[in-house]
């Protein structure tokens, strides 16, 4: 909202629309204020100006973090938990710092891996999706399958795509597909399906095709969805990624030195690898918020909070 | 409004009012159209049947009804009485099963397929993805080859934004601006898409009593500005008599005209008129009709 600045400008004729939802609800929310003199209710309320909370609002998400690896630091080091079993996390980032070449090549493997699957998984939910938004049959067709898909453990078909395509990029990236697919099925036909009824009628009342109704109303509609899984999908691409590396015979990724460095009791490169997968799934969600804020300004969900 | 250029229509009991000469106003109705000549919108004989799980409904029965260019004629009558199917019908999106309906010249599903159509639904259905200068382009992008009727252009829609107040808020998106904002919006969306005629059902049954008689006005000055024919639906009557040429009640089983009346007040109308006893005198006939309407 391009508002001006509502303690400044804002008299009796002040327009209504002036009013931010956090400003409106304000009052409500604090009591305290509603018992000022009526001289006071006559201009709007100015937006709470608290700087030193909205600092620390600002900081908790790094507060947190620093948080919990101080605490995890000085249980190790005070309970003196042997390195076996839990390292302190200031080793393993001397260990990464020392180390950078070796984890960004596996990175490189991991996420081309992920990056494929993923896009793989999203593809092929939006076609079957697409199918499903426009045809009853296929939707009570399709049901099923994904039920099916969402109850089996996918993972024990990574060793299944070793053996139909062998030891490349394929067996790890099909089983990031798989882990992916499901979520973004679902979301993309909830988006694609529960569009608003009368914007239909009125497209249809011009004789909109399909094509453009899907186009202009089902696929805008179907974003916020879309995002809200693809959240969620990084992760598991990464996952999908990972175990795929682990049970599908690999050479190379993230899940793979994990897999070497357990077998031969290298403490630092195991944990180097978790802190390195964290890391890329940390990065990946910053990126995907940021886009999502880009593409999604319209958005409720974008507006309302701060 | 000297001679309001009306086709008969089912006026049963033939106590219609004869229309009273109005002070003369821009005359926007000349065209005499007893016959169905110069009639916009012309139904003869239109029967409806839905054929549910339950019993068939009668939906329409034997509609006869005729709107000339540039008129506005309120429908009303009880709940289920058909009258959205009746504007469904004129729009082409439902069939009938017998009787005909020209629109523009030309069947329903033609005039809906070149665009000859403005709906208002109920509902706003602003998309919320676009900004309020893009949602009310909206339905003239649609389709936009087979239109024959041309699309008011971007600065003349801006214009219709100003007119109904939201030249500052061209820019935002709909979960930026109130209910009663998002449904002129709408309004401006419909006549932005240029289309003859007009069909609006229901569209100010959400919004709260004051916004309401706004918008009724708001609506009279797109109106005014643009000559469009109108078939409006609404409950209410005050509503149905101040902005139409004509008021068309309806009855439910069968769903049918059974009062026509014609509405003499000058145009273009103002909140004053609200207290005229002519318009006054109007309303309670409506209101009377609509009574033995609903009791049947
Ligand atoms: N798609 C449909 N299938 C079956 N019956 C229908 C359908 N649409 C409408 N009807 C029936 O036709 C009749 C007229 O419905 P319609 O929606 O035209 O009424 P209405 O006058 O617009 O009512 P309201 O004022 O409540 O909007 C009703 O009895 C309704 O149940
Ligand atoms: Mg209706």
């Amino acid at each position: 909202m391009s508002a001006p600045e509502p303690a400044a400008s804002a008299g009796p004729g002040a327009p209504e629309t002036a009013a931010s939802p956090a400003e409106t609800a304000e009052p409500s929310a604090s009591p305290a204020e509603t018992e000022q003199p009526a001289a006071d209710e006559e201009r709007a309320p100015s937006p709470p100006r608290r700087p030193l909370r909205q600092l620390a609002v600002a900081a908790a998400p790094v507060i947190g973090v620093v948080l919990l690896f101080g605490l995890w630091e000085f249980y190790v080091r005070a309970a003196g938990v042997h390195v076996l079993t839990l390292p302190p996390p200031s080793r393993v980032l001397r260990h990464l710092v020392a180390e950078p070449g070796f984890y960004w090549e596996h990175s490189l493997v991991t996420i081309r891996e992920a990056t494929l699957g993923f896009w793989l998984g999203f593809s092929a939910a939006m076609v079957v999706a697409t199918f499903m938004a426009h045809s009853r049959f296929m939707e009570r067709a399709t049901l099923p399958t994904i039920v099916l898909l969402q109850s089996t453990p996918v993972a024990v078909l990574a060793p299944v795509f070793l053996i139909w395509f062998g030891f490349n990029i394929w067996p790890k990236a099909l089983t990031a597909a798989v882990f992916c697919y499901v979520p973004f099925v679902v979301n993309a036909f909830t988006g694609l399906r529960a569009i608003d009824e009368n914007a239909y009628e009125l497209m249809r009342s011009v004789s909109s095709s399909r094509w453009e109704i899907f186009r202009k109303l089902r696929l805008p509609h179907s974003l916020p969805y879309l995002f809200s899984s693809a959240r969620l999908c990084l992760g598991l691409a990464l996952v999908g990624a990972v175990i795929g590396e682990m049970f599908a015979g690999s050479t190379g990724g993230l899940g793979n030195t994990a897999r070497v460095a357990q077998t031969r009791l290298l403490v630092d490169q195991l944990w180097g690898s978790i802190f390195t997968l964290a890391l890329i799934g940390v990065i990946a969600n910053l990126v995907l918020v940021a886009v999502e804020a880009r593409m999604l300004r319209w958005h409720s969900s974008q507006t309302t909070r701060s | 409004m000297t001679e309001p250029g009306i086709a008969a229509s089912t006026s049963e009991g033939g106590e219609g009012p004869e229309p009273r000469p109005g002070p003369d106003g821009q005359g926007l109705d000349q065209r005499p159209s007893r016959d169905g000549q110069g009639a916009v919108v012309s139904l003869r004989g239109v029967s409806k049947w839905f054929i549910g799980r339950n019993d068939p409904t009668h939906a329409l029965s034997r509609i006869d009804l005729d709107v000339s260019d540039g008129e506005f004629v309120s429908v009303i009558g009880p709940s289920g009485c058909g009258k959205s199917t009746l504007l469904r019908v004129v729009g082409g999106l439902v069939g009938y099963e017998s009787g005909t309906v020209e629109v523009a010249g030309t069947t329903p599903a033609v005039a809906r397929r070149t665009k000859q159509l403005g709906f208002t639904p109920q509902t706003p259905a602003l998309l919320p993805w676009r900004t309020v200068r893009r949602n009310a382009r909206f339905l003239s992008e649609l389709n936009a080859r087979r239109a024959v009727s041309e699309p008011l252009s971007e600065q003349e829609s801006v214009a219709l934004l100003e007119t109904v107040g939201l030249g500052k808020f061209l820019d935002s998106f709909p979960n930026e601006l109130s209910g009663g904002m998002q449904q002129r919006v709408s309004l401006v969306r419909s006549f932005v898409l240029g289309a003859p005629v007009m069909l609006m059902d229901e569209p100010f049954s959400a919004l709260d009593e004051i916004t309401r008689n706004e918008m009724r006005y708001l609506l009279l000055d797109l109106w005014a500005r643009t000559r469009k024919t109108v078939l409006f639906v609404t409950h209410s009557i005050p509503e149905a008599v101040i902005l139409a040429d004509r008021v068309l009640v309806m009855a439910p089983r069968p769903g049918r005209i059974v009062r026509t009346e014609h509405v003499s007040l000058a145009r273009p109308r103002t909140t004053a008129m609200e207290d005229d006893p002519v318009y006054l005198e109007h309303v309670s006939r409506v209101r009377a009709a609509l009574h033995e309407a609903s009791a049947r």
